[in-house]
């Protein structure tokens, strides 16, 4: 379904140097950096995946879904989605696919959301029947059919991230880029986002790519993870393979009279490194914890290793 | 395919959702540059001691004033920036997703605006006319024809400067200038009959006359037939020109939208 190999990006922005004096020199002479968002990427996903990209701001995560979507056109390499180089854009392939960023608005403000469905109905040539079908079934399960005609400006931040759900998934598109679908959201209204989106995994089994800075998202919605660091992909599996790694370690945190120190160790080492603890300091505390996920993938991030 | 008509009943009700802004818009500034028109020419008419000047009576000279501001939004349609904000704060993105030319989706929505503002010329010359009975009503269609082709010809040459924001990162200026110079050498401040005649000349062979004046006069009954249809071929010619540079423009600048903004 979607196949990328090599893929790179490079982006070329303008600098300045503070200040009155580099405004001026800029106005002679700019100055320029090149930098490479995705550093030759390979990756494949299969009918029904749904996969989570994470990675620190910057790490190209939303570059290569931009790229997967047609927006972008890449540097160097290949991509395929359904067969499609996506920024042919190919009407065919974007009657197939929707684009969700969290952060832009797709559906238009000025319009009740109803309206906007309509304009989408004909732009995406869904038939009468599908159309009716879809909103009912949408916005019962997002829970807002109380919404759909109030102009899109006059939402909440969440009912508005879930019109722009029912509008991006309105022609039951086959690949689904999700770019950080809950940011902002509170905590219900992220649930409920969750809850959704994985009842819509369950329903139709598009192919899925999700961004997110939010673990909650990637512990509940991907049996598989990509990290990304610095545009390279640093570690792609599954998710539970990371949970594994888990199993290996400790974390310690150890408070005596003069501070509190934490550090992580081998399980194995556990007794040995404990009892030393307890014969060298004057030790108040003692908490044993398995680290968490967030704390590998951290680590995976930083590092390029785990912990 | 009805996804055309969709865009524009769309942009339509988008004109139609602020009540305030449209009574405004469509009443209050006619009104407004009536009042100032008729002041401004009804002291230039009285310290010159003319009844005509250049071609114009004081009665031709307001309604010339009364429908070149209204003229002037039919040709700028959407207004100064509706692509390049889209490209600079990244929504210019949804186009790229959705199944449909970009350039047809604008194209309608910006005639859409052009088509409201027709509507409201057809309104005020008439309303004008029916108080003081300056021209006829049958060269009314058809310089809002004129006007509509103007809009699409304008649209064109201002999606070649708009499109420029894919590499330039500020077109602001740029964007003013074009405009100025298509409104200024179209007749859009003066009557091209106050132009030198060497100028006036020249410009025949621009593209600037045919978005401005033409439509003007025309709407006015001064201009005739042959010329009418003359002016109408030459707008089309300048249309496609327009139009094909932008595309080629955006063929090259497509590789340098990073769909990056707020």
């Amino acid at each position: 379904m979607i196949a990328v190999k090599g893929l790179r990006k490079t982006f070329t922005t303008h600098i300045k140097e503070p200040g009155l004096a580099g405004s001026l020199r800029a106005l002679v002479k700019r100055e320029t950096v090149t930098k490479e968002a995705l550093k030759s990427v390979d990756l494949e996903i299969q009918q029904g995946e749904i996969i989570g990209l994470i990675g620190a701001n910057g790490a190209g995560k939303t570059t290569l879904v931009k790229i997967l979507a047609g927006i972008v056109h890449p540097t160097a390499g290949e991509a395929t989605v359904l067969g499609f180089k996506p920024w042919e854009r190919n009407n065919e392939y974007r009657r197939q696919m929707c684009l969700i960023m969290g952060q832009k608005a797709q559906v238009w403000w000025d319009l009740p959301a109803l309206d906007s469905f309509l304009l989408l109905k004909e732009i995406y040539q869904i038939d009468d029947r599908l159309y009716r079908e879809n909103v009912e079934f949408l916005a019962e399960t997002l829970m807002v059919k109380d919404h759909l005609k109030t102009q899109v400006r006059k939402l909440s931040l969440g009912e508005r991230m879930k019109v722009e759900l029912m509008a991006a998934l309105l022609h039951r598109p086959r690949v689904i880029f999700l770019d950080e679908p809950t940011i902002g959201l509170d905590l219900s209204a992220q649930k409920a986002v969750r809850e959704f989106l994985k009842s819509y995994q369950r329903e139709f089994r598009p192919v899925t790519i999700l961004t997110s800075h939010y673990m909650e998202d990637i512990k509940e919605l991907c049996p598989r993870i990509v990290i990304m660091k610095e545009g390279s992909f640093v570690y792609d599996g599954p998710l539970a393979e990371v949970q594994r790694m888990l199993g290996d370690e400790k974390c310690l945190s150890v408070t005596t009279r003069e501070r509190t120190f934490k550090f992580t160790i081998a399980r194995t080492e556990l007794a040995a490194r404990t009892a030393e603890i307890f014969a060298q300091n004057d030790v108040l505390d003692l908490n044993i914890q398995d680290p968490s996920i967030e704390d590998v993938i951290e680590s995976i991030m930083k590092n390029g290793t785990a912990l | 395919m009805n996804w055309w008509r969709h865009i524009a009943a769309a942009e339509l009700r988008k004109i139609l959702a602020f009540r305030s802004d449209f009574w405004v818009t469509f009443i209050g500034q006619a009104l407004v540059q009536l009042l100032i028109a008729r002041a401004l020419w009804q002291s230039i008419f009285a310290g010159s001691e003319a009844e005509v000047m250049n071609g114009f009576t004081l009665e031709m000279m307001t309604l010339y004033y009364l429908i070149v501001p209204i003229g002037q939004k039919m040709l700028t349609g959407e207004n100064v920036g509706f692509l390049s904000r889209e490209i600079y704060d990244g929504t210019f993105s949804r186009y790229l997703i959705y199944p449909l030319s970009f350039f047809q989706y604008k194209a309608i929505t910006y005639l859409t605006h052009s088509a409201f503002y027709g509507l409201q010329l057809i309104l005020i010359f008439t309303a004008y006319n029916f108080f003081v009975k300056t021209a006829g009503f049958s060269t009314l269609l058809p310089g809002t024809l004129l006007f509509l082709m103007a809009a699409f010809a304008y649209m064109s040459i201002a999606m070649i400067v708009e499109l420029l924001s894919l590499w330039a990162e500020n077109i602001w200026s740029l964007m003013v200038l074009v405009r100025f110079f298509c409104l200024f050498f179209g007749g859009g401040y003066l009557p091209l009959t106050f132009f030198p005649e060497e100028l006036q000349r020249v410009l025949v062979y621009t593209p600037f006359p045919y978005l401005v004046s033409l439509p003007v006069r025309t709407t006015m009954g001064l201009a005739p037939p042959n010329e009418i249809v003359h002016g109408a071929l030459v707008l089309v010619a300048w249309a496609i020109v327009f139009y094909f540079i932008a595309h080629l423009i955006w063929r090259r600048g497509q590789y340098k939208y990073n769909g990056v903004g707020i």
